[in-house]
């Protein structure tokens, strides 16, 4: 298990802040409503107890429509960015405005959905790679729904522990709440730990902290 | 006066649907034209003489940025920029160099009419 320093730790936690206030602010543009955000938390957990996080917290049928990318370059990760299956057309009735009809609205939902996944992933991802200076990669968006370990299971090994950066961050009239979550293998993450330390090594002026 | 004619560029059909509304609204006579993807934006383009493109940069086949610059070669006068989510410092720089402008999603009424600004001097 690879191991932060309180410091790294507050590092990537504020990193993380940073791109998902990001995402929140383009959200905020895109539903035209107030988004708030929760501060990240950050958990090494294996996909089994991620999906019974998320399942913990859902509402409704506890299905998720959930929007992934792959990143690579700096580190590699799967970004996946969900929300309760049922509010989903209400989403996309934000982005497009009232006027479409019901039927139209309904065909044009998976698409509408991605590209909302597209822009929210990479406000956040490319705010991390302003931060740290480098380029990340990005695929086109997936769209998935299913049960939280279904979503989940769409990436990596399902043995990995892997680090969850669970954010949920929330469109405050509409009380629609999504969350945000980065999964990384091991590796990925010594690259991010190392990102981290150098980011702490500008930050403070080469100085160790 | 002629209507300007634009090419909107992006794999997302909401995206394309969201930025033809915004223009159409302030220019119901103005002629756009859409493609999917950056292969498809050149060809369009070659019989279009477009007065502006609008590109994403994540499209299947040709990216944006790609695109961008041979239509930057094909269409020296026209006014061409990213449209994009990928908001990282090295995709503005990559505009920059090609010498095309750079927009960052989500599509609002008020970035559309950005981009347009120039149209209508």
């Amino acid at each position: 298990m690879i191991r932060l320093s309180d410091l790294e730790h507050d590092a990537l936690v504020e990193l993380f802040n940073i791109g998902v206030g990001q995402a929140a602010s383009a959200m905020s543009e895109i539903v035209s409503e107030t988004v708030t955000m929760a501060v990240p938390a950050i958990s090494f957990l294996n996909r089994a107890a991620a999906a019974k996080l998320l399942a913990s917290k859902s509402t409704g049928s506890g299905r998720i429509c959930g929007i992934s990318q792959r990143y690579s370059g700096a580190f590699d990760t799967d970004a996946i960015l969900m929300f309760p299956e049922e509010k989903s057309q209400e989403i996309v009735r934000l982005m497009v405005g009232q006027a479409m009809p019901l039927d139209e609205l309904t065909a044009m939902e998976q698409e509408a959905m991605s590209e909302i996944g597209n822009i929210l992933l990479n406000s956040c991802v490319g705010a991390l790679a302003n931060i740290i200076g480098h380029e990340l990669h990005g695929s086109l968006p997936d769209y998935h729904v299913g049960y939280s370990q279904d979503i989940l299971a769409l990436s990596g090994d399902s043995e990995t522990v892997v680090l969850m950066l669970h954010i949920e961050f929330v469109v405050e009239r509409q009380q629609i709440a999504g969350d945000v979550a980065f999964i990384m293998d091991m590796s990925a993450l010594q690259d991010l730990k190392q990102h981290v330390a150098l980011y702490l090594a500008r930050a403070f002026g080469g100085e160790q902290p | 006066m002629k209507p300007s004619t634009v090419l909107i560029v992006d794999d997302s059909r909401v995206s394309r649907m969201l930025t033809r509304q915004h223009i159409t609204v302030r220019h119901a006579d103005w002629v756009i034209e859409e493609a999917a993807n950056g292969n498809d934006a050149l060809v369009i383009a070659r019989d279009l003489q477009p007065d502006l493109v609008l590109l994403d940069v994540n499209m299947p086949g040709m990216n944006g940025v790609d695109a961008a610059a041979a239509l930057r070669e094909m269409l020296p006068n026209a006014h061409i920029s990213l449209l994009t989510a990928n908001v990282q410092a090295a995709t503005r720089q990559r505009a920059e160099a090609i010498g095309v402008g750079f927009m960052e999603k989500p599509i609002t009424a008020e970035r559309i009419a950005q981009l347009i600004a120039p149209l209508e001097a």
